[in-house]
């Protein structure tokens, strides 16, 4: 038990101050580490919870994709965040009072928190089967079955992505070759070669 | 049937209108012509349907208002009355369309012009088929907007368009008067259904509202009321001034709008309300006086005038007056049976003198006129009929129907029927004498026109010849055929008109005196025979008189001073009230109100769109602004609950 | 256990297979096929709509509560569907002329209907935030379609920005209401909130968060920041889009989610919607009147009939609800006639947005102009428009229930925004002509535009049966 506080105030504290460190960090490579601890972090925090595929997805897709991905377009692409930053000093201080009022807001949220009486019996319905499975299968269970309908608009939302992504970026280029294997198949010698008999000792 | 009737107009008028200039002149006048045709011969194939074979029914077309209690249809109500009402409207209608193709061919808009008559053709067919207030008020108000369009169609003339201000404005007053009768008969019957209304008329005959403080007796307020909008549309006496400044529009416009339908909407209405009207003897009184004195009074003012179109105006409204005293005395079915004959002949004096404006280069002073007939010998023939229709000549339309309503009148055997009978008697000899004075001044005679206007006098075109024809065979025979329909001894209308046992003057008419059923045609005969002694044996005799009832004839001539009086009573001093009010908005009320208003407004919008920087992270942060000061309300107001 | 009965999506799912079969065919035959790619998912839209007719439309709820068919949905889902066909179809020879006639435009427009239609009819969060989604990417992509203009890329990137952080905070908001409520099933969570006798303060701070994110979709002020940037940098067939068919969909599901799930919260949601209502009031009264992009009035004037809007939901009502409902129809076809009269605004294939461009359009096409005046005036609520109907019956609504101030501010915020409109008819009618448009205008927006000006000027003479089925679909709110 005593392992386990230990650990969710470890993986807590260090998830705070990583976050943190990747607003004020000045070097836009070093937010980037930062948040990709973060992450790792928070996966940590999902283990503890028991959420093991959840922490998987976590370290996965978001460290192993989006973050790298983040990474990537950091050190490519040349902004300067310095001067980014400059223009949105000046609403620091609106910030940190809007931010204050908002976080004591959620104090007293908080302190006035209380769960409606119903809210167990309303939450326990998909978790009966967690005894005898793993995870990953009572996730599986649900999603193919209850979730099947939510499934299928994730799957439209994605269609989506690809086609505005395509629409956005892609470009035609003209000049740019490419290999196209049909005409290459449909080459014939006669189109292509030309025999010239060469007599000896005359030139080409 | 009904529904073709009252819907190729429509189409024709938005086809004219919308698509006037793709069409083509032709094009348009193809569209609106065979527009009101199909309407006309559809409205025949139904007048003997209904008028001739059955009863009267109703076409619901759609709901239109429904709000509480209150439901308002389109509908269409075919009865013997609209039927008539549409067979007079539709076929003088196609007759204008198709005169307008020959007299307009000069004018630049013809579509727009075609289109006009087209969008009037409908909307009185909407006024004549209503089977409720509400729809009657709207074919009402929009045979007032086609005919101010129409009045002014010549736009680029000042007159013109003073005229249609006119006629908007002095209309105004009557629907206003409609409007509040509308009121009133929602008010007591709670519904403005027709079927509704005269369902309970009898049992409201008692009742009283309430107006202004007073108790009056409710059937009595309620017809005076609608009197006031027929007065309106009908031009009687008080009301009359804007019909002859009318006639500033086009003369086919004279003749569909102002001759032979719009102005007749009046005795449609009260017609319409005959059994209404039967329980409130002394809103009859008041029609029949009024219409008296509209007889009498347009028919001396007629005999001054000179513009041909002028004496025909006063010739219709002193007709109208007829119409409206034979509903006064009950005789609702003479009345509509004037209204037919008279819609024929005076349709086709209107036309004829069209003609002979046509062929006289735009002129309509009739002093400028004279010994033309040999010239244009149709329409001179064309004219007498008219005119001896006009005059009541035995065996032409207006004889018959002219004769029913004075017999009517006299058979009444009350004073205001008595009153309405000499008058009536008076404004015949009238009408004779301004009829043959005006066929005297116009055709014979020297010519008085100049030398160039002389040469170019031709007989108009086979198109406006046309239309002629079928309204003077019209003139001729419409009184003949349909006399026993209209007011023989079993008329056709059934339950489409309510005459109590007691008011049943037409029954009556059959049965009086036989110099009352004489004297119309001799009074008539002695007019014709003194236009004849002004105007061609003794030319000098009309000065002369003049010159010895000088003041009589100044009070003619100036149209007994209505214009003036009205010009002094109200114009003027709305006039000076408006100016003040004007001067009192400028000074005050603009410059704290609007002026300021708008200055503040502007102020306001400059400050908004500061707010727009077009910066994202200010977007965001107005955002979270107001979310947080959403939630800090409600953290305000639940700190003040704990 | 499990209700897999299909039917009542019928019209999505055969909206997400022509999208992805016109996807293909796309695909094959390249941008050739834009036309017909587009025409092709104007008629599947149409048979959408043949086919939501031909459903059961009672009450249903599928797929373990997650998806909900009634009359509301229903009449909401037809206005969507409307909405799409004219702006697609308003579109089809626009991103020719614009040189962004692409075959992808018509998809992204058919799964933003999509998304719209299933959002609409969402019976549990995580529905509502997948459909939401789904139109709003689709949306995103779609305005900054126009690949090679800076604005329309700005638009876009701001769109998405914004449109982010308005979902976020509708998560946060819904992360906790089911962390009250331990659902996110609508019916299960107004049972719970029901059945309670006070209010706790986390629920109502999960409520302005929702709404919060709500009111960003309808661009309701004071979340209306993104509206007049977006509206004049995207394409205008984009524009119209956005002005038409999202604002109905956000709108119906607003008034779903205030009357099925936070039912029981109805003194407090009053209250927001109360301030949002009234500011957006103001805001499109007045900053409009400072604007020369007509595109940017637009923006605001549509901030301004959102006000309008909600007002008939503040009210809390039946008569409310239905007024809201045939405002929205009224709008729709109102906006529509306005875009088709936009896109016609070119000289030399050139898209003209200032509204001095307007001046003495009269002259050059009375058309046009006479149209434009007709739509303009029944923007401004003047009669007999339909216009002057639709904000009759909200502050009718408003006046009944006894909400004495904001129907009288909302007419006051008409006869400001008044000044505007009539501004451009005074342009169009008494400046000085300039050079004429572009003869040619497409058959469709000529229909469209003939459709919408019928439809504003005859509105007087049939409400009846309009009205009679906007009431239909708000009763349903109010059944219980």
């Amino acid at each position: 038990m005593i392992v386990q506080a230990l650990a969710f105030y470890l993986f807590a504290g260090i998830l705070l101050m990583s976050g943190f460190m990747v607003i004020t960090a000045r070097n836009p490579v070093h937010s980037v580490l930062f948040l990709i601890l973060a992450f790792f972090n928070s996966a940590g925090l999902f283990v503890l919870l028991g959420a093991e595929f959840i922490a998987m997805l976590m370290v996965i897709v978001y460290v192993g994709a989006v973050a790298v991905l983040f990474l990537f377009v950091v050190m490519m692409l040349d902004i300067s965040f310095a001067d980014l930053r400059k223009g949105a000093m000046q609403y620091v201080p609106i910030g940190l009072v809007v931010g204050a009022v908002l976080l004591s807001e959620l104090i007293f949220a908080y302190g006035a928190w209380s769960f409606a009486p119903e809210s167990v019996a309303n939450a326990a319905s998909p978790a009966a089967q967690f005894g005898e499975i793993s995870n990953t299968e009572a996730l599986g269970r649900v999603l193919y079955t209850q979730y099947a309908y939510v499934f299928q608009i994730a799957g439209l939302i994605l269609f989506v992505a690809m086609i505005g992504a395509i629409v956005l970026t892609h470009r035609v280029r003209p000049g740019v070759r490419r290999q196209k294997v049909s005409e290459q198949h449909a080459r014939r010698p006669e189109d292509v070669l030309e025999i010239q008999k060469v007599t000896p000792r005359t030139g080409a | 049937m009904e529904l073709l009737v009252v819907f190729p107009p429509l189409i024709a008028f938005l086809l004219a209108f919308l698509f006037g200039k793709s069409l083509g002149d032709k094009g348009a006048q193809l569209v609106t012509c065979s527009g009101v045709i199909i309407a006309a011969i559809s409205s025949i194939v139904l007048f003997f349907d209904v008028a001739m074979g059955g009863h009267g029914y109703t076409t619901l077309l759609a709901p239109w208002v429904t709000s509480g209690d209150f439901s308002v249809n389109w509908a269409l109500k075919v009865d013997q009355l609209s039927v008539v009402m549409m067979c007079v409207i539709t076929i003088v209608s196609s007759c204008v369309h198709v005169y307008s193709v020959g007299y307009m061919s000069h004018d630049d808009a013809k579509a727009r012009f075609m289109s006009y008559l087209s969008l009037f053709t409908f909307a009185m067919l909407m006024l004549v088929t209503a089977d409720n207030l509400l729809q009657l008020f709207f074919g009402w108000e929009g045979v007032g907007l086609a005919s101010y369009l129409l009045i002014g169609f010549w736009n680029q003339k000042h007159s013109a368009n003073a005229a249609a201000i006119k006629a908007f404005v002095v209309n105004r007053v009557g629907d206003f008067g409609l409007a509040l009768g509308l009121f009133a008969t929602f008010a007591l019957f709670g519904s403005i259904e027709f079927t509704t209304i005269f369902e309970e008329a009898p049992e409201m005959a008692d009742s009283v509202l309430s107006f202004f403080g007073h108790e009056f007796h409710a059937l009595t307020l309620i017809g005076l009321l609608l009197f006031i909008g027929a007065m309106g549309k009908s031009a009687q006496l008080g009301l009359h001034t804007w019909l002859p400044d009318a006639m500033e529009g086009p003369t086919p416009v004279s003749a569909l709008i102002h001759a032979a339908t719009m102005v007749t909407a009046g005795v449609f209405l009260v017609a319409r309300f005959s059994p209404l009207y039967e329980y409130a003897p002394t809103a009859l009184i008041v029609v029949t006086v009024v219409g008296a004195c509209t007889a009498f009074v347009a028919a001396t003012i007629g005999l001054t005038q000179f513009d041909i179109k002028r004496v025909i105006a006063y010739s219709t409204m002193s007709q109208l007056g007829y119409m409206f005293f034979a509903l006064g005395v009950s005789a609702y079915g003479a009345a509509m049976f004037h209204l037919m004959t008279h819609a024929f002949f005076k349709a086709l004096l209107f036309l004829g003198a069209g003609s002979v404006i046509h062929a006289m280069s735009d002129e309509q002073d009739m002093r400028k006129m004279g010994g033309i007939y040999n010239k244009i010998p149709i329409t001179y023939a064309l004219m007498w009929i008219g005119s001896l229709a006009l005059a009541g000549m035995p065996f032409f339309a207006g004889y018959y129907s002219k004769d029913i309503i004075l017999e009517a009148a006299f058979a009444d055997h009350s004073w205001w029927g008595e009153f309405a009978f000499w008058m009536g008697i008076a404004a015949a000899l009238m009408t004779a004498f301004y009829s043959w004075r005006l066929l005297f001044m116009t055709f014979h005679g020297k010519p008085r026109a100049s030398k160039k206007v002389m040469s170019h006098i031709h007989e108009s075109p086979p198109v406006m010849l046309g239309p002629l024809f079928v309204l003077a065979t019209g003139a001729v025979l419409a009184g003949f055929v349909f006399y026993e329909a209209f007011v023989g001894h079993h008329a056709m209308w059934h339950e489409a008109i309510k005459v109590l046992e007691a008011n049943d003057t037409i029954t009556a008419a059959h049965h009086v005196p036989f110099w009352v059923k004489k004297l119309p045609i001799g009074i008539g005969l002695i007019g014709i025979a003194l236009a004849y002694l002004f105007y061609i044996s003794k030319p000098k005799l009309p000065e002369a008189t003049v010159k010895r009832v000088k003041p009589l004839h100044t009070l003619l001539f100036n149209k007994w001073f209505f214009d003036e009086l009205y010009d002094a009573a109200f114009v003027k001093s709305s006039f000076k009230l408006g100016k003040l009010f004007w001067c009192t908005d400028k000074q005050v009320v603009d410059r704290f109100g609007p002026d300021g208003a708008a200055g503040t407004s502007n102020k306001i919008a400059a400050l908004l769109s500061r707010f727009q920087s077009g910066y994202v992270f200010q977007y965001a942060l107005v955002m979270m602004i107001a979310v947080i000061g959403l939630i800090s309300w409600f953290v305000f107001k639940t700190g003040q609950g704990f | 256990m499990i209700d897999f009965n299909l039917i009542p999506l019928l019209p999505e799912i055969f909206l997400a297979l022509v999208a992805m079969g016109l996807l293909i065919v796309g695909v094959g035959r390249g941008n050739e096929a834009t036309n017909t790619v587009a025409w092709f998912s104007v008629f599947a839209l149409a048979i959408a709509m043949i086919v939501m007719l031909g459903l059961n439309w009672d009450e249903h709820v599928v797929l373990s509560g997650m998806f909900k068919f009634d009359r509301f949905i229903g009449f909401t889902k037809l206005l969507i569907l409307v909405g799409s066909i004219g702006a697609l179809s308003l579109s089809v020879r626009f991103i020719k002329q614009m040189d962004m006639g692409r075959f992808e435009y018509p998809i992204l427009v058919l799964m933003a209907t999509i998304g719209m239609l299933l959002m609409v009819s969402a019976n549990n969060m995580l529905a509502l935030y997948m459909g939401l989604e789904l139109q709003s990417l689709s949306l995103y992509v779609l305005a900054a379609f126009r690949r090679n203009s800076i604005k329309s890329a700005e638009a876009g990137i701001k769109y998405f920005v914004l449109g982010a952080l308005s979902s976020g905070m509708l998560l946060f908001g819904i992360s906790l209401i089911y962390g009250f409520t331990g659902s996110i099933d609508f019916t299960l969570i107004a049972d719970t909130l029901g059945n309670l006798d006070f209010m706790p303060f986390g629920v109502i701070f999960g409520l302005v968060f929702v709404l919060a994110g709500m009111a960003f979709k309808i661009s309701a002020a004071p979340f209306h920041m993104w509206t007049p940037d977006v509206y004049q940098g995207a394409p205008t067939s984009v524009t119209a889009l956005f002005a038409m068919v999202p604002k109905v969909a956000a709108i119906a599901l607003l008034i779903r989610l205030l009357y099925e799930p936070f039912g029981s919260l109805e003194e407090q949601w009053q209250q927001i919607i109360y301030f949002v209502s009234l500011l957006s009031m103001v805001v499109g009264a007045f900053a409009a009147i400072a604007q020369d992009n007509i595109k940017r009035l637009m923006a605001y004037s549509s901030i301004g009939h959102m006000g309008y809007a909600l007002i008939g939901v503040v009210v809390a009502s039946e008569a409310g609800i239905s007024a809201v409902m045939l405002y929205m129809l009224i709008y729709l076809l109102m906006t529509a006639g306005v875009f088709a009269i936009l896109m016609s605004m070119q000289r030399n294939q050139v898209s003209l947005e200032k509204i001095s461009d307007l001046s003495g359009l009269s002259q050059n096409s009375p058309v046009l102009a006479y149209s434009m005046a007709v739509l303009m005036l029944s923007m401004a609520g003047i009669p007999p428009m339909a216009g002057f109907f639709g904000k009759l019956f909200i502050f009718q609504a408003a006046v009944e229930a006894k909400f004495y101030i904001l129907a009288v501010l909302g007419v006051l915020a008409s006869v400001v925004s008044a000044y505007y409109y009539l501004r451009i008819i005074k342009v169009m009618f008494f400046d000085a002509a300039v050079d004429p448009y572009d003869a040619h205008i497409p058959f469709a927006r000529r229909v469209v535009l003939l459709i919408s000006v019928i439809f504003v000027l005859a509105f007087i003479l049939k409400p009846t049966l309009i009205v009679a089925s906007a009431q239909g679909a708000a009763a349903v709110l109010f059944t219980g």
